[in-house]
């Protein structure tokens, strides 16, 4: 037995001219969060709808559960647990239909169907919601109904493409300890999304641009990597006077305004936290307000955008081509 | 897993969920329902009081030319019928036809002078009929009607057997549908409508609506069968066509006195099968336009409309240019409302109605074969 869940290699998706998913290869190990990060339009969705075979690549291989992509689907079918981009429950049926028919589609009857519904509908908080009809029901809750639909075989591996899409910060959190939890039990997660805080709670990342899988590690990892150094955030001295008095410094990586305040990026074998304030504090006479700050996934996300590939194709990501 | 349960048990657990689900959509939507099962009543009650093609009291002007006590009783026959009645007696055709012009009178019965002597010697004699053709099945049906009174009015007078051998006397007998009634003609096409309708329509809406809404993707990610999902979306409308056909008929005996005279098995099979292919194309359109809009507009186009103007429902077939005669061989409705009129009009069962039955059987077989074809479980 291989500790693999997904193992992918050199997979490929061609729409007519465009590529969708451009000689992608990766491996999520079992019980892993997987996170698959990139804008609209590059790539993620037409991914996880190979890897759940409802696509056919057009190239590469990839193994899900045990199963080769596109030879035995039903087999890989009642092993994974896939949650679309687009709701797609029934809006008119209640809570409680909507499991018994997926739990139902998914081969359980009787008893034990009825005991996985009261189980799901306990764990995602929807007791005394269960007959309401689908269509009154919140953005957020809605999602975690999908969520339920999607484990109601116990599958071991999770597909979630943009879960949490439109859907308030307090629902966001609380879906995410749902998925944490899954995690822990063993389930494995594969998630899309294009929320950066979220994110940091996958154990890898992969950075998707244009098709192309561009990064792919830790969120610390990928942080040291394409984001070295430490950051400080600055208050009381503006963007110019700092370029000015630091600009040519050795050590010092980066100077960006980030909101009211600026961001001054260094490294911190060449240069200290101390030495920076000693240079500020002699260039102006309003108060100085040194912090130190977090290098945040949407600095790497930047990092690699700007760097990583080169900028028309970066452009292409954003055209509104099939998810 | 373990248990009774066999592959096949499985599949049949996946065609009941998918059932149940398919029924629970049909219960919140009263819409549906109505369509289903009260649109045909309906229509039937319609028809069959309202829109009847049996004209009654057409009002009809002589003009006596002859003025003989012959032409008399020949103008009170025209008087004496149920269906045609005298609205005036003139002296010319002219002002029969300015009544005609006015909408005052279907047609103009003319007694030539002379009848009445010709008629006495045995020789060949005319009555004129002027008819109003506006209305072509009001024209029809007038000449159909003064041909038959004047028929069984000159029968009468004429008795000595020398002189009423000279005459060909044309005796008309209606089997099966003696009135004539329309309720009789229309029970069977409506059936074909109603299934039409049910099947096609309904089919197409319903899984076309799994597309636009993305539940087929969930659907497919799922280890529901293609057959399996197919079956059990169309059970719960395969019982509801059963409903609205069991409707019709008890409609159609209750209150217009259709008959079913003959075989129900064979009425039974040429239901199934026109059922079956009338939801295979259902499906066809769904899978082709993946939209409900589309699928409606197609529907009505590919199966209601032409089930009402060429499946012979309404206009026989046979007086149909040969272009379209064609198109309603291929089409099912028309082979199905040709087998009902026979099962239930004609008495017959399999042996007088199998071609049709067999055209039946090859419409669905073909539709069955395209749609499972085109009907992919992947999203490209």
């Amino acid at each position: 037995m291989t500790d693999k869940a997904i193992e992918v290699q050199r997979l490929r998706r061609v729409f007519g001219s465009f590529v969708a998913v451009d000689d992608v290869s990766f491996d999520v190990a079992k019980g892993e969060i997987f996170g698959y990060l990139g804008a609209n339009g590059a790539g993620k969705s037409t991914t996880i709808r190979m890897l759940c075979g409802l696509l056919a690549p057009s190239g590469g291989q990839a193994k899900v559960a045990g199963c080769a992509v596109g030879a035995n689907t039903l087999a890989l079918r009642s092993r994974i647990g896939y949650m679309s981009q687009k709701f797609s429950l029934y809006l008119d049926l209640p809570v409680e239909a909507n499991i018994e028919f997926f739990g139902g589609a998914y081969g359980l009857y009787g008893k034990a169907l009825a005991r996985r519904r009261d189980e799901l509908i306990e764990r995602i908080g929807l007791g005394e919601l269960r007959r309401v009809v689908t269509a009154d029901l919140p953005g957020g809750i809605r999602q975690r109904l999908a969520l339920a639909t999607a484990l109601l075989h116990q599958p071991q591996i999770v597909f979630l493409d943009e879960p949490t899409a439109g859907v308030d910060p307090a629902s966001r959190r609380s879906f995410w300890r749902l998925i944490r939890e899954l995690a822990r039990e063993g389930t494995t997660v594969f998630v899309t999304t294009h929320y950066m805080d979220e994110a940091e709670y996958c154990a890898r990342i992969g950075l998707m641009v244009s098709g192309q899988l561009v990064a792919l590690d830790s969120p610390r990892v990928l942080k040291d990597k394409w984001v070295p150094g430490k950051v400080l955030t600055v208050q009381g001295r503006d963007e110019k006077t700092m370029k000015s008095v630091l600009g040519d410094q050795p050590g010092v990586l980066a100077i960006e305004p980030f909101g009211a305040t600026v961001h001054i990026r260094f490294d911190p074998a060449r240069l200290d936290e101390a030495a920076i304030e000693q240079m500020l504090a002699n260039c102006g006479s309003e108060t100085l307000l040194i912090d130190k700050a977090e290098v945040s996934l949407e600095d790497v996300f930047l990092a690699v955008v700007s760097k990583g590939v080169n900028p028309s194709t970066v452009s292409h990501a954003d055209a509104g081509v099939p998810a | 897993m373990t248990g009774p349960f066999t592959a096949l048990g499985h599949a049949l657990q996946r065609i009941a969920a998918m059932a149940a689900k398919e029924a629970a959509h049909i219960r919140r939507d009263p819409q549906t329902l109505a369509m289903a099962l009260a649109m045909p009543v309906a229509l039937l009650l319609l028809f069959g009081y309202g829109v009847t093609f049996d004209l009654e009291k057409l009002p009809v002007v002589a003009v006596d030319q002859d003025h003989t006590s012959v032409a008399r009783s020949m103008v009170r026959s025209f008087s004496a019928s149920r269906e045609l009645v005298i609205a005036a007696e003139l002296d010319s055709v002219e002002k029969g036809e300015a009544l005609m012009r006015e909408g005052r009178a279907v047609a103009v019965v003319v007694i030539p002078e002379g009848f009445s002597r010709a008629l006495a010697r045995g020789e060949r004699t005319q009555l004129q009929l002027v008819v109003d053709g506006a209305d072509a099945t009001t024209a029809l049906q007038t000449i159909n009607k003064a041909d038959a009174i004047a028929s069984t009015a000159l029968s009468l007078p004429v008795t000595t057997p020398g002189q009423g051998a000279a005459r060909l006397v044309v005796d008309t007998w209606t089997l099966y549908n003696p009135a004539g009634r329309s309720a009789l003609l229309l029970v069977p096409g409506l059936m074909a409508f109603i299934l039409a309708m049910v099947c096609v329509l309904l089919t197409a809406l319903t899984v076309a609506r799994e597309w636009e809404r993305g539940s087929m993707e969930q659907l497919f990610t799922t280890p529901i069968r293609r057959g399996e999902l197919i079956l059990g979306k169309l059970l719960p409308y395969v019982g509801l066509g059963i409903l609205g056909v069991l409707l019709v008929l008890a409609v159609g005996a209750w209150v217009f006195g259709v008959p079913i005279r003959g075989s129900l098995l064979t009425l039974a099979v040429a239901a199934l099968l026109f059922l079956i292919g009338m939801l295979a194309q259902g499906l066809f359109i769904s899978v082709i336009t993946k939209n409900q809009m589309v699928a409606t507009q197609v529907g009505t186009l590919t199966s209601m409309l032409p089930i009402q103007i060429l499946s012979g429902f309404i206009f026989p077939v046979a007086n149909m240019p040969v272009p379209l005669q064609v198109v309603a061989q291929v089409m099912p409705a028309t082979h199905f409302i040709a087998a009902l009129r026979g099962i239930l009009l004609r008495g017959n069962g399999l042996r007088e109605q199998w071609q049709h039955l067999l055209a039946l059987a090859a419409f669905a077989l073909v539709m069955v074969v395209i749609t499972s074809a085109k009907f992919r479980r992947r999203l490209d």
